[in-house]
């Protein structure tokens, strides 16, 4: 006997998603679905500290107060200027509460530190470049940080950067002040691009960078040298004059585990990284014993973000491959691999693996344009619910291709009848941000339920070692992190 | 190639004349000015390419999008030699049938077919085959490494925050950086992206 499904995260009103009164039923109402614990599925999960009870932000002020309570803050003085620099991601999980808290618990402590009156927020963005606007309009940080909080764009004014690499540009708002703060959180997300190397350092390669440099990290280098984009920035003279701290929301694919901060980079970097692959690796490693599937976008994210336990949809479609095994050159997607298939869809080298294709069918029953999508479509049949949904993407320039593959529905029951009736199977599973615990149908429970034991034994006698390995991190840090 | 369908229009009632999108237009369509202390925006429709950056940027929300008569953006690519773009191509780092503009499909070829045909600049390139009218992040520096394949140079405009210009490649890394970050596999995806670069074009034929 299962649970009943879990709550999915609701929908939010955005310029990059439909009305959510067009959103008329979610996959978790639909009638096979059951909620799976993760506890029930994933060990060693560490203990999270929201959700849970009353869901209260008071928790993660706590914790960022007794974080920071052990950060030297003496540069800083109060004639200073300082930037908090953020970014959209934080903001997905839980509808951005408990990150916009430790945004403010940041600024609150700092001042009260320091004496500074200078705190501003900068929150950096992917590609929606009003994303972290409505985020900073819907938390009230704009009035929380006295009118001095601002979305930046990677087309807005820039700033030369001079890095081992030679000239790479940062976002000029992202830097104008005396110092930088670094808050971020440390879920594993974009594993596909980042590969878990420099996770904490990725930002300053993305959110805070101009698109000359994002260009630089998907284009130039390759998928494993890319991510030295955002090293050669962080070790610039520029960004070390700057740089006070870092502090991170840190993650499981339970929720959040704490707040961790340090004045070193790399010391919390190493703590994310092994946290990243043992709690993640776990959940990503079981996706990929996942047979068959019929899988349901049913979150307020683009395409390849919407989440399941953590773990965006993109991970899903690599999951067929160890995206942590740095042996692999090439992911089933990132953007490299995207562009090594020709005009007829085939691949330009056998090197590039083909997209899970345990995937058998994908029904988009909700989720944003604002993030170029057509691979997912090309890639795996697709179903959209709703004509709302199909014009949005039509007239979004990321996503001008992305109806040319894919299927529309009137409704979700619709799209589901035709699913199960094409693939045969009965698997489902949502990426629709329930939190604690994966919204599967029963088929796809008891398989996850009979399958997990095995995929947690191997990563934790055989994968986890290699992956650590790979990264020089030592092992012993693995008991430190909570 | 990108079908053009909608483009910028301004409401002068909420503009307060920042510049701001003059700033972020790739393209240079975008002109503000004072005319007797009042502003003035002059955007235009025969070189906007509907990529959204003026609408998205602007503080004041003074500009939408609104559906035009649908023009392409494209540069027929059997107008030249095949050879002459392969080896344009393959000077840039790419194979002819990459794709290097995910929003509009637009691939290597195209883009060398569009400088060959005389685009000289970013602005030009990306008026000539949509590349880098969609998101306008990621396809910016292959038109820049396309450019300078080709010997173009350019002046960055002083008024604009566009192309600031061409970073560096996995085939530009020093030995110096690739011996003190080896774990960063320099050499091995430059390996993994010459191949791509060199994979035959007879076999991408379906
Ligand atoms: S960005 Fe907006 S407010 Fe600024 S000049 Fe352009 S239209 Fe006017
Ligand atoms: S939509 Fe793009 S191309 Fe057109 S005017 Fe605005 S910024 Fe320029």
């Amino acid at each position: 006997m299962y649970n009943k499904a879990l709550p999915p995260a609701p929908t939010r009103v955005s310029q990059y998603g439909v009305d959510p009164k067009t959103v008329v039923k979610r996959g978790a109402e639909l009638k096979n679905i059951v909620g799976v614990p993760l506890t029930d599925l994933v060990t060693g999960l560490p203990p999270v500290i929201f959700p849970g009870g009353s869901n209260d932000v008071a928790v993660i002020r706590k914790e960022t107060e007794a974080a920071l309570a052990k950060v030297d803050m003496s540069k800083i003085t109060a004639g200073s200027t300082v930037n908090i620099l953020a970014s959209h991601h934080g903001f997905t999980f839980f509808g951005g509460q408990p990150y916009a808290e430790m945004l403010r618990t940041i600024k609150d402590v700092v001042e009260q530190a320091t004496g500074c009156k200078e705190v501003r927020l900068r929150a950096g963005l992917g590609m929606r470049f009003r994303e972290t606007e409505e985020y900073i309009k819907a938390h009230g940080l704009d009035e929380y940080f006295n009118g001095k909080a601002l979305g930046i764009a990677p087309i807005d004014a820039g700033i030369p950067i001079e890095t081992e690499l030679g000239t790479l540009f940062g976002l000029r708002k992202a830097y104008d002040a005396d110092f930088i703060i670094h808050a971020h959180n440390s879920d594993v997300r974009e594993v596909h691009f980042h590969r878990q190397v420099d996770r904490a350092v990725k930002p300053f390669g993305m959110s805070y960078a101009r698109c000359e440099t994002r260009s630089t990290y998907h284009m130039n280098l390759g998928p494993r040298a890319a991510n030295f984009v955002a090293r050669s920035i962080f070790e610039s003279e520029f960004v070390q004059s700057k740089f006070a701290f870092a502090c991170f929301l840190t993650m499981s694919p339970a929720g959040a585990t704490g707040v961790d901060a340090d004045t070193d980079l790399y010391a919390l970097n190493d703590r994310v990284t092994v946290g990243g692959m043992r709690d993640y690796g776990k959940i990503m490693t079981l996706f990929g014993a996942i047979d068959e599937c019929i899988a349901i976008l049913d979150f307020p994210c683009p395409v390849p973000y919407v989440f399941a336990c953590g773990v965006i949809y993109a991970n899903m479609a690599c999951a067929n491959m160890d995206v942590f095994d740095l042996d692999y050159p090439l992911p089933p997607y990132t953007w490299y691999t995207e562009t090594m298939y020709d005009d007829h869809g085939n691949p330009l080298i056998p090197e590039v693996p083909p997209v899970n294709p345990a995937i058998k069918t994908v029904v988009h029953n909700y989720a944003w344009i604002g993030y170029p999508s057509v691979f997912f479509a090309e890639k795996s049949p697709t179903i959209v619910v709703g004509k709302q949904q199909a014009e949005l993407f039509d007239r979004d320039p990321m996503n001008l291709n992305y109806m040319k593959h894919a299927l529309l529905a009137d409704n979700l029951d619709g799209a589901m009848e035709f699913a199960y009736h094409t693939t045969g199977t009965r698997k489902v599973i949502l990426f629709d941000g329930a939190a604690g615990g994966l919204n599967v149908s029963e088929p796809l429970a008891e398989h996850l339920y009979k399958v997990a034991p095995g995929v947690m034994e191997r990563v934790e006698q055989k994968l986890l070692p290699k992956w650590l390995a790979q990264r020089n991190v030592d092992p012993a840090l693995l008991d430190q992190v909570a | 190639m990108k079908t053009v369908r909608v483009q910028a229009q301004v409401d002068m009632e909420l503009c307060q004349g920042c510049k701001t999108c003059q700033m972020v237009c790739p393209v240079y369509a975008i002109e503000v000015s004072r005319v007797d202390g009042k502003p003035q925006v002059n955007i235009d429709h025969d070189l906007c390419v509907g990529c959204w950056n003026c609408e998205q940027r602007c503080p004041d929300h003074a500009i939408s999008m609104a559906p035009c008569e649908p023009f392409d953006l494209a540069t027929d690519v059997s107008k030249f030699d095949y050879d002459e773009i392969h080896a344009l191509c393959r000077k840039a780092h790419f194979h002819p049938k990459q794709l290097v503009c995910y929003c509009t499909a637009t691939r290597a070829e195209e883009v060398a077919a569009a400088i060959l045909d005389g685009a000289s600049d970013p602005a030009e390139v990306v008026r000539a085959c949509g590349v880098g009218s969609g998101c306008g992040i990621e396809c910016n520096q292959p038109i820049l490494r396309f450019l300078e394949a080709a010997g173009k140079t350019f002046e960055r405009h002083k008024l604009s925050y566009q192309w600031y210009g061409r970073t560096a490649t996995v085939w530009d890394v020093s030995d110096q950086v690739k011996k003190e970050h080896p774990g960063f596999r320099f050499d091995s995806d430059r390996d993994l992206l010459n191949s791509v670069v060199e994979a035959p074009i007879d076999n991408t034929k379906s």
